[in-house]
This record gives structure tokens, C-alpha cells and sequence, in this order.
């Protein structure tokens, strides 16, 4: 068989390879992706219902009190991820991966499980956990502080991006935790050891020795985490009963598209909405790309 | 044969995890292929509650034994119900043939042009066979669209109070004799006061807070608020809700309120109702059924009465919930949907299965003079409760079925939650003293929902200027 024939087949057999793959992704996000392009310039308003409007869905978009609204608490939360939960997932990967301690499996397990559990159900449990007077935290406030005017704090209805953020730390600090450990245990020991030699404490070991080595790994869970955060929907939708809270004070990027779309059934200004968190996800992406292009470029 | 080798010996070189795989897609494939299709029935009908499908099984059972059809119930949540019908009707595909809807989904099919609504219109069927008089008028309210019917009401649920009747009682106060909100409070002040010294009153006159967004509605509608005309024109800022705003939020504050903020469905406000917290409760006839089932403690304990009103021969009734059986235009088999809606919608034996099961009373005025509903609950101290839901069903306020009328819910919850913050900070508690901040939210929340309307061209139709009358 000539090395021609051999070329054309392997080509021909990579193509039957990929083909099932890329007609589901042809079907599955090309057409969707091309059809919510074209929905941003139409309004519908329910079933049977289509008009072209152009640019104007985005126009009125930046003119939308309440879009900047679900804009500003999702950038509240993303933030909120970015400088709690992923500090406080890295402060207990460290202690795990502390030699001394016993019982890490269990410890792990224990942080790692309201992820087995499910969204749903912490949600749900956050969510009475955070009821007002007979809730968990404003009992344990209230015992602690010894003053039962603590009971009376309505999480739910007065800090609702508070309790957001406190509900998705139990949820994700255990699943970025396992990244961050990951990470501590491929750190090379003999460096570890050097540094030990050399007279660096523990802060120095961590600034010199594990932040270099775990610093790809954290730029990969904070580029996850702040994704992950920018199309928050499910906590906040089982939590306030979709409505966005208060005053919208629990109302993110992807609930306001999600009310848009299928309370007023306008699917045009959705698809606007969804374009503008999609620009605003490539930039971040971009961003982490460049990160990671520069640290490479250092090491 | 160099290359068999070398392909097996590639495959022995695969982790056990990728075996385990490749076994379970075999395993899956073959079982998939192996497994009988289910036995379809010649209709599908997509019910949200176990009970109602409980109900309907053997009425649907008795059916089906002398005439040649087949109908399936499939139960599923009120998200699954709106994310697949609404999906079908988006992509004009087949949903099912029968579907029940409730109260909060509704409104989303009604959206656009009357002739997109994916609803068969009924109108003409109920006028021909003489079934539109036969239903409450308030109770097709929710399911018309311009005078033109897409579902035969499920039930009417009339609003009443549920009052401690063992503390009132024993007190010698007879609530029964409360006229208006008012006067109710005034007679239950002897019970607020503090005996226990635990800086909280022994009980507060009603369950009700500013931030429950049904208990709102549900307060606002007896109140003849109204935040859409017939026509779906956005009347939020008008001077009755102005009142009813501030009326509700002074009840939950000042130095003594006479609402206490207990929640409706935790085990912690179950707690609270039969620790006595508050003396009455929002009851919408299907209440009590939530109550006997998780709630036992409240036995014997409750007593029913008309809700005060807000004024002197004020109405005494209101509205909360709601579900409706539709038929989508899809279906390819109305006739027999048709007659299946008939028979579990309009039959006397689910009637007395739904208020016995659930204490729900049925939309059908002819089925009122069933002695069902005359029968004595002894969760509610004997009282023939049916019969006094019943009294009241006809005098229920009139729903918008209005797309915009759940955001524009929301707005007005979100009003009174700003009033009251006004209120704390202003130290204001009298309805006059709030009015004019009240009227001020209103306009705005108002001006929000013209803006979302402007903002659909198809619903420009709807946003013409508010005559002074309405204000």
C-alpha cells in the first residue's frame, strides 16, 4: 500500500472519527448560536410573535436600570468567589496537605460533600439555614451574642448577595479545595527541602517554593470560578423563587435573561442579554489566556 | 497480521476505567435495544399535582371500559409543565393533549396576538353546550383573554380567615362580630398583651407580612387593587392602591403591629401557628388541606369566618391560586379531549373527591347543592365549611391574565418593602402619614412596568394614556 493511500485513510478514518462529534456540535451550539445572533435583533413577545428591531434590543439594554442591577450583584458575587472562597480553598488545601494532620480523608470528604449533594438541595438547606428567627445562623448569632435581636435578621430579604455568597462558599470551597490540593501535592519536595536548608519559614516556603508552583492551577480555577460565577442562576432562582429578591437585590445576568425570555417572552432581548455576558466571558477568557501566555513566558 | 498484534496489544495497554466504559455503552446500547417500547395511550395529559391525578384515575379507569380510547397521566412539576409547553408552543411541536395549568404559568401562554395562543379557544364549545353559565364568572377570569376562554376552571379557591377560636374564645371574644380589618383588631387587643414579659405581645391579630408577595396579592385584590384593566392596561399607580400600600404596610409597623411576619410553609411557622403567634390566617380553601396534613396540632382549634373588610360592606372574600385544563391547539384528537375535559371537570364524583381529599370546592354551581360540602370538619371546631366557602365563591375579585401582571406583582411587593423602610426610618406608622411616599413608589413601579410594556411593540396597543378615573 503506497504512503499515499495510507495518508488518505487515516484521513478519511480521522473524519469518521469526528464526524458524530461535530454534527452534535453543529447542532447543539453552531444553530443555537447562529439563531440567538439572529433572535438579538428581533423581538418576540410570546409564540407566533416575531419583528426585527435591528440593534435596538441592545440599545435599550444599556439603557436598562435593571440590567446594570443584575450587572453590578453578579460582579458583587464574582468578586465575592474571588476573594473568599478562593482563599479560604486554598488556606484549607494547605492545612490538608499538612503532614501532621490526621484523618484527611475524612476532612475531605466532609468539605467535599455538599457537592454530592447537589445545588438543589444545599440551596435548599441554605435556604433554611437562613430563615429568619428559627434559622440555624441567626440562632447560632443570637446564642453566641447572647441577644435575641439577632433572629430577627431577614437574609433573605435584607443581604440577600450576603447570603449568596455564604451558601455558595459551603458549596465550592471543597470543590476548589481539591484543585488547590492537587496542586500542593505535585509541589517538588527536594525544592521544599532546599528552601528548609536555605532558612525560609513557612511564609516564605508558600510565597518562594508552592505559589510558583501551584500559580497555573490557581489561574485556572479563578478563570472557572469567575465563569462560573458570571452565569450564576440556580441558587439564586431556588432561593428567591425566581423573582430576583427584593428590589432585585438577588437578581444576576442569567435570571435577568432567564425573566426576560420566559416570563415576558421576549427571546430577542434574552438573546441580547446573552450575547452581552458571552462578550464579557471572551474577554475574561482572553484575559486568563494572556496570563497564562506571560507565565510561560517567565518560567 | 503484524498489525493484529500490534492492535491488541494497544488494546492491553487501555486503563481498567476505559473497559469499565466501554462496557457500560455496550451494556446501555443493548437494553436500550432490547426494551419493549411502553404502551402509549391514544391521548397524553400532563397533570402537576399527585393528588388531582389520584382523583381522576378512576373516574378516567370507569371511562375507558365502555368507549375505545386510552388516555396517559403523566405527572410532572410546575417548571417541567411550563418549560415543555412553552417550548412546544415556541417550536409550533406537539406538547400533550390535555394539560393542566396553573395559575402562575398562564399567563406566559396568553403572551402576544390572541390567534398565537397555543390554547385552543373554548369559547364557542362552552356557549354551545351550555357549560359557560354553569361555571363561577370570577373563576374563568384568569383563563380569558379578551372575553375568549382557553380553559375550564379547576376550582374557585375564596379566601377566608382561620382564627385561634380556642384563645379567642376562651377570652370571650367573638371575632364573628368583625365587620372590617379594624374593628377585628381593636377586639383582639386584649390578646396582645405582654403576660410572659418576654418584651413580645401573646399573640398578634393576623399572619401577614410586607415582604409575602401572595398575602399582597391576595389582601390587595379584596381590596378591589388592581394593578391591569380587563384590556391589560397597567393601572398600578392609582390612589385605591395607594391606600391598600399603606393600610398594610402601618399593620406590620409602630410600637404595637397587628401582623407578625409567619412563614406559611416551614416547620418553624407550623411551630408558630400552634404555638398561638399570631390569632389569624390567610385561608384560600386549599389551605386547610395543607394545614390537616402538616399542621395535626391545629385540630380542633381553628374556626373560619369571612375576611374583615377594609371598609364597611367591603368585600369579604378574596382570591389566591388557581388551575386551569387547557387543550393545545396541537392535538390532533380534540373531540376526545374535549369530552374528557367535560367529564373530570364538570363530574359530580371528582367534585366530592377534590373537597374531601383536598378541600377544594368545585367551579361548577350546580354541583354547590352537593351535601359534601355541608358536612362538618372537625379540624375547623365542625364548622360546614364547604358550604361557607361556597357562599362566598361568587363574590371572588376579577384577575388580569395579563403577562406583565407577575412582574408587576413583584414591583408592588417591592413598594411596600421600600414604604416600610420609609416608615422605620421616618418613624411614620398611620396610613395618612404614608400615603404621599406610597403614591410617589407607585408612579415609579407604574412608569417601570410602561417601560417594559413600550419596550414590545406588540404591546403598544395596550399602553394608551390612564384616563384621570382610573387614577
Amino acid at each position: 500500500m503506497s504512503a499515499k493511500v495510507i495518508d488518505r485513510n487515516r484521513v478519511l478514518f480521522s473524519w469518521a472519527m469526528l464526524t458524530p462529534f461535530l454534527l452534535l456540535f453543529a447542532i447543539f451550539v453552531v444553530y443555537p448560536l447562529i439563531q440567538s445572533a439572529f433572535l438579538a435583533a428581533n423581538q418576540t413577545f410570546g409564540p407566533g410573535t416575531r419583528t426585527f428591531v435591528g440593534t435596538k434590543n441592545f440599545q435599550l439594554l444599556l439603557a436598562d436600570p435593571v440590567f446594570w442591577k443584575s450587572i453590578g450583584n453578579t460582579f458583587i458575587y464574582a468578586l465575592g468567589s474571588l476573594f473568599i472562597q478562593l482563599p479560604l480553598a486554598f488556606a484549607l488545601a494547605l492545612a490538608l496537605n499538612s503532614s501532621k494532620l490526621r484523618g484527611k480523608g475524612i476532612y475531605r470528604l466532609i468539605f467535599f460533600s455538599p457537592q454530592l449533594m447537589g445545588l438543589v438541595f444545599v440551596s435548599i438547606l441554605g435556604a433554611l439555614a437562613f430563615e429568619k428567627r428559627a434559622g440555624l445562623v441567626n440562632q447560632a448569632i443570637a446564642f453566641i451574642t447572647r441577644n435575641e435581636k439577632f433572629l430577627e435578621i431577614d437574609w433573605l430579604q435584607q443581604h440577600v448577595m450576603a447570603t449568596l455568597i455564604l451558601i455558595s462558599l459551603w458549596l465550592y470551597v471543597g470543590f476548589n479545595m481539591i484543585y488547590f490540593l492537587a496542586a500542593l501535592q505535585s509541589v517538588d519536595k527536594s525544592l521544599m527541602e532546599a528552601a528548609e536548608i536555605d532558612g525560609a519559614g513557612p511564609l516564605g516556603k508558600l510565597r518562594h517554593v508552592i505559589y510558583p508552583s501551584v500559580k497555573p492551577v490557581a489561574t485556572f480555577v479563578i478563570l472557572l470560578s469567575m465563569i462560573g460565577s458570571l452565569q450564576l442562576f440556580e441558587l439564586p432562582y431556588i432561593l428567591l423563587e425566581s423573582s430576583g429578591g427584593p428590589d432585585n437585590r438577588g437578581l444576576t445576568i442569567v435570571m435577568y435573561l432567564y425573566q426576560n425570555g420566559f416570563d415576558l417572552g421576549d427571546l430577542g432581548y434574552a438573546s441580547a442579554i446573552g450575547w452581552v455576558l458571552a462578550l464579557i466571558l471572551i474577554a475574561l477568557a482572553l484575559v486568563q489566556i494572556k496570563m497564562t501566555r506571560a507565565q510561560e513566558v517567565n518560567a | 497480521m503484524h498489525r493484529l498484534t500490534n492492535t491488541i496489544l494497544a488494546l492491553r495497554a487501555l486503563s481498567s476505567g476505559v473497559w469499565v466504559i466501554a462496557c457500560l455503552l455496550i451494556l446501555s446500547t443493548l437494553l436500550i435495544l432490547v426494551r419493549k417500547p411502553s404502551d402509549q395511550g391514544d391521548l397524553q395529559f400532563w397533570v402537576y399535582s399527585p393528588e388531582h391525578a389520584k382523583m381522576y384515575v378512576p373516574m378516567i379507569e370507569r371511562y375507558e371500559q365502555s368507549n375505545d380510547v386510552k388516555l396517559d397521566i403523566t405527572i410532572m412539576s410546575n417548571a417541567a409543565i411550563q418549560s415543555r409547553m412553552m417550548s412546544g408552543f415556541f417550536g409550533g411541536l406537539p406538547t400533550a393533549d390535555l394539560i393542566e395549568v396553573e395559575k402562575a404559568v398562564a399567563p406566559q401562554a396568553f403572551m402576544g396576538p390572541i390567534e398565537a395562543i397555543g390554547f385552543t379557544d373554548l369559547t364557542d364549545m362552552l356557549v354551545q353546550e351550555g357549560l359557560l353559565e354553569q361555571f363561577n364568572q370570577p373563576s374563568l377570569n384568569p383563563w380569558s383573554v379578551d372575553g375568549r376562554v382557553f380553559g375550564l376552571p379547576h376550582d374557585v379557591h375564596p379566601v377566608m380567615l382561620a382564627y385561634r377560636a380556642d384563645i379567642t374564645e376562651a377570652a370571650g371574644i367573638d371575632l364573628t362580630q368583625a365587620e372590617t380589618w379594624d374593628e377585628y383588631f381593636a377586639m383582639l387587643r386584649p390578646l396582645m398583651a405582654d403576660t410572659d414579659d418576654d418584651g413580645k405581645p401573646d399573640h398578634t391579630p393576623l399572619s401577614f407580612w410586607y415582604t409575602n408577595q401572595d398575602l399582597i396579592e391576595t389582601l390587595m385584590l379584596q381590596g378591589d387593587g388592581q394593578l391591569f384593566t380587563s384590556s391589560g392596561q397597567p393601572t398600578i399607580h392609582t390612589e385605591r392602591n395607594a391606600h391598600l400600600l399603606a393600610t398594610l404596610v402601618s399593620w406590620c409597623l409602630g410600637p404595637q403591629p397587628v401582623a407578625v411576619d409567619i412563614n406559611e410553609w416551614s416547620a418553624a411557622g407550623h411551630k408558630a401557628k400552634v404555638d398561638a403567634v399570631a390569632i389569624g390566617y390567610i385561608a384560600p380553601d386549599w389551605m386547610c388541606s395543607i394545614w390537616k396534613m402538616h399542621v395535626p396540632g391545629l385540630t380542633g382549634k381553628l374556626k373560619l369566618m369571612p375576611l374583615p373588610a377594609f371598609e364597611p360592606g367591603g368585600r369579604r372574600t378574596s382570591v389566591r391560586g388557581g388551575t386551569m385544563l387547557s387543550i393545545p391547539k396541537t392535538t390532533e384528537h380534540f373531540d376526545r379531549a374535549w369530552e374528557y375535559a367535560k367529564l373530570l371537570y364538570t363530574s359530580p364524583q371528582v367534585a366530592r373527591e377534590l373537597y374531601r381529599e383536598v378541600d377544594i370546592i368545585s367551579p361548577v354551581k350546580s354541583l354547590w347543592n352537593d351535601p359534601v360540602y355541608d358536612e362538618p370538619d372537625p379540624f375547623f371546631m365542625n364548622q360546614r365549611k364547604g358550604r361557607m366557602y361556597i357562599e362566598l365563591a361568587p363574590n371572588i375579585p376579577l384577575r388580569p391574565s395579563s403577562p406583565y401582571n407577575k412582574q408587576a406583582a413583584i414591583d408592588v411587593r417591592d413598594a411596600m418593602g421600600r414604604l416600610a423602610k420609609y416608615a422605620k426610618e421616618q418613624e411614620l406608622y398611620e396610613p395618612e402619614q404614608l400615603m404621599p411616599k406610597a403614591r410617589e413608589l407607585l408612579e415609579t413601579m407604574q412608569r417601570q412596568t410602561e417601560r417594559r410594556m413600550e419596550r414590545n411593540a406588540f404591546a403598544q396597543e395596550d399602553l394608551a394614556p390612564i384616563s384621570e378615573d382610573s387614577q
